[in-house]
């Protein structure tokens, strides 16, 4: 029986040598492909100051906006009581969607010189450059803000403030001595796992930067005009800094906190005057988030915006004649398969990690497999080319599915890993003494254990693949590029209208897929209390 | 020590285990009789759960031996050594049923592949588990789950069972019911027992022998009688004699006296 405990160690040579092939290494080759006399030439080029400023710039504004949004959206869903609560939440989530470069078209539609509310309102308001890529950049990062933030609110510990009310401590008080502190971490993770989204984020930028020059776009510029791999290289070790940043603070931060930590769930008192505020707020931004997405809905039936606005089908038959349906098919099959085996690949990476004993292997395992959450996907993308050019991977779709478990590689893991850590550890000392071996455990009891989990990790891994622009960038060619990246292409050329589709229909996608992952969540859970 | 050599059933010769340069188990080594009810007495950390991972193989001793039947079974993997073990939170598998729990390991065993339901039924049957066999653990009281963990461990027959505080997790009433059960099982079917505690009253009610350890080595083993009546040092005076009889003494002030009295 426990002989199949050999397999269970082949497979974790497996994982490790994957490991080693699919993040470190490539990451060597990046830093090999610098060639020194570049560093100088890039950073004492004309362009490179104002790169780096309009980068900080616009990303430090960007997301104190972001977070800020975020924090008080998170509020009002945690601590008012305005009706349609979860209703919001997931309407709040809908940016997550759709690709950055999406939030620009949507921007270019709505407000661009040509725009519909520009139209509309007989407003211009010079859309192209700072006020753009952060509005774009706003769009785009605070769905992922709000959700981190509405863990912190959810599992507040209401006793602190119980204990507090009785000493007589006042509202400002409790604040600082209670909120403040519990907020204080956690609000710096989200700051910096939002500096690092918009910081290394080309899609915004190249859509609504005008002349404006980031770093990424810049990046993106060199490498796929250019083909200059070494000044590409050199702006990707600069992006990797605040995502390593980000990446140190989020190891060092050890405080799980979770519902079996709670006592008690938070009083929300009444308050008229609070909630109206609330819904004002809800509801500006579900406008905010709607609008666009309406645009693209809207442009993808009329005949010729803004000539002919009559009902049509022919953009849509036109994206199709441009072949779209065939990318479609293409990006499908790269999500279904990204997620597939990259749900595979992070769950048993998790499993190896959090059921058996501490050892040197394993906290390896478990250190490389966040490292890619330090490793921007424009920055992984180039790391691929550098190291994976004429292999026989290169140039077909496996080399798009690796490089995307590979940048979305540590969410599903983390997941896996907290839920599989929740198991007393006495399960496997009962295994190993009923000789049951570590794989019959896997498959007999943590999987059928942990099924919702798994749905949410391969949901992450689908979405995500869906609407990914960044690691796939350098490595798509005509023959297995996905949907997402038809929107640069077809943006370059002037046909809106089909990225406008191209848009609604990796939105629909999408909600597709959540829907299914939403229903499924509720049938094991009719099982569990069944 | 008076146990005849043909009655031994599990012999321990020096056993010794450091963990990060400090001792835990000092030159371990006591027998064990077949069918005895043998209880490991001590404060935490004293080494007691140590010794019962050691036994079962889950952890690997520093030094010595264990000897089960006469053959030495120090170096075999947990399941090869027919031990069986109970631990205090039952650790049933989650999403099985309390008869898929029992059958579990016997339809992976080759020699026990054929029958596993009807042994699995006939042991949740001796422990009165019969009509609960479909539900899952979480349907379940902390005392029927530790039922189905017990089932689930005897039905593999295993040659000497480890219980590691099995009914420390238990609201008094069902410790009590426990306690009485798990003297039931050990007179129904006969199994050596090394019964894992902190509690001196379970010790003392449940054991055929006590073995008191602290810090690492056995202070004192023998029957609850003779400990009580002969304690060999300061430690088991202080530790269980004074212990059992401040017990008594507060018992003794409520009992029999009215109300007001007390």
């Amino acid at each position: 029986m426990m002989k199949h405990n050999r397999s269970y160690k082949s497979l974790k040579v497996f994982i490790l040598l994957f490991l080693v092939c699919s993040i470190i290494l490539p990451l060597f080759s990046l830093i090999r492909n610098i060639h020194p006399s570049d560093v100088m030439k890039v950073i004492s080029s004309t362009q490179f100051q104002p790169m780096v400023w309009n980068s900080l710039f616009t990303t430090t504004i960007a997301t104190c906006i972001s977070v800020s949004l975020a924090f008080a959206l998170a509020w009002c869903i945690n601590r008012s009581n305005i009706r349609y609560k979860s209703l919001f939440a997931v309407l709040f989530t809908l940016p997550m969607l759709i690709p950055s470069i999406s939030h620009g078209m949507g921007l270019v539609l709505l407000l661009g010189d040509n725009g519909f509310l520009t139209n509309i309102l007989g407003v211009n308001i010079q859309l192209y450059g700072y006020t753009g890529i952060i509005i774009g950049a706003v769009l785009y990062s605070f769905p992922v803000a709000f959700l981190m933030l509405t863990d912190v609110f959810r599992y507040e510990d209401y006793t602190a403030y119980e204990a507090a009310q009785v000493l007589g401590l006042n509202k400002f008080q409790q604040f600082r001595a209670i909120t403040l502190p519990h907020m204080a971490k956690p609000l710096i993770a989200v700051v910096f796992a939002v500096f690092t989204m918009i910081f290394t984020d080309y899609g915004v930028p190249l859509a609504v930067g005008g002349k404006i020059l980031t770093l990424p776009v810049y990046m993106y510029r060199e490498v796929i005009g250019l083909l200059d791999f070494s000044k590409g290289a050199i702006i990707g070790l600069i992006l990797l800094i605040p995502a390593f940043i980000a990446f140190i603070l989020d190891v060092v931060k050890d405080d799980v906190v979770n519902s079996s930590t709670i006592t008690k769930a938070y009083k929300i008192p009444m308050n008229r005057l609070r909630d109206g505020l609330a819904y004002c707020l809800c509801i500006f931004t579900v406008i905010c988030i709607s609008l666009p997405l309406l645009t693209f809905l809207y442009l993808s039936v009329v005949k010729q915006y803004p000539v002919d606005m009559s009902f049509s089908f022919d953009n849509i038959k036109k994206a199709f004649d441009l072949g779209v349906g065939f990318y479609l098919k293409s990006s499908l099959a790269i999500a279904f398969m990204t997620s597939l085996i990259g749900v595979c690949i992070t769950y048993f990476t998790a499993y190896i990690t959090a059921r058996s004993k501490r050892s040197f292997t394993n906290l390896t395992l478990h250190l490389i497999s966040m490292v890619s959450l330090a490793i921007p996907g424009l920055v992984l993308g180039l790391c691929y080319v550098l190291f994976f050019k004429g292999s026989f991977l290169y140039g077909g779709i496996m080399i798009l599915v690796l490089v995307n478990i590979t940048h979305f590689f540590a969410s599903p893991y983390l997941l896996a890993f907290h839920s599989l850590s929740k198991f007393h550890s006495n399960l496997e000392d009962i295994s190993n003494t009923l000789g049951i071996s570590k794989l019959r455990m896997l498959w007999d009891v943590y999987i059928p254990c942990t099924k919702e989990t798994l749905i949410e990790m391969f949901s992450y891994m689908f979405v995500n693949a869906m609407i990914t622009i960044s690691a796939v960038s350098f490595l798509a060619n005509f023959k297995n590029l996905p949907l997402s990246l038809l929107i640069p292409q077809f943006d370059s050329q002037s046909l809106i209208e089909a990225t406008a589709f191209i848009s609604i229909m990796i939105l629909f996608v999408n909600v597709v897929v959540k829907a299914i992952i939403f229903f499924l969540k509720r049938v094991f859970m009719r099982e569990h209390t069944e | 020590m008076e146990i005849l050599e043909k009655d031994v059933k599990l012999s321990l010769r020096n056993l010794s285990k450091t963990y990060d340069g400090k001792k835990v188990l000092h030159n371990i080594s006591f027998d064990v009789k077949k069918g005895e009810f043998l209880s490991v007495l001590g404060p935490s950390g004293c080494g007691k759960t140590t010794l019962l991972r050691i036994l079962v193989g889950l952890e690997q001793q520093d030094s010595g031996e264990i000897i089960v039947d006469n053959k030495d079974i120090s170096r075999l993997r947990p399941d090869e050594r027919g031990m069986g073990i109970i631990f205090q939170n039952y650790a049933l598998f989650p999403n099985m049923s309390v008869l898929e729990n029992v059958e579990y390991a016997l339809k992976l065993r080759p020699e026990t592949k054929a029958n596993s339901k009807e042994i699995a039924m006939q042991t949740l049957v001796q422990m009165g588990m019969q009509e609960h066999i479909s539900k899952k653990p979480r349907q379940l009281s902390g005392g029927q789950q530790q039922r189905v963990a017990i089932a689930r461990t005897l039905a593999l027959n295993p040659s000497v069972i480890l219980l590691d505080e099995p009914i420390s997790a238990l609201d008094v009433a069902n410790r009590e019911i426990m306690k009485k059960e798990l003297k039931e099982i050990q007179r129904k079917f006969k199994s050596t027992m090394i019964f894992i505690t902190h509690d001196q009253e379970e010790a003392f009610y449940l054991s055929d022998r006590i073995m008191v350890m602290s810090e690492g080595k056995i202070e004192q083993l023998d029957t609850p009688k003779r400990i009580y009546e002969n304690p060999a040092n300061t430690y088991i005076k202080e530790f269980v004699v004074a212990h059992l009889d401040q017990k008594l003494e507060s018992l003794k002030r409520y009992v029999g006296k009215s109300d007001d009295e007390a």
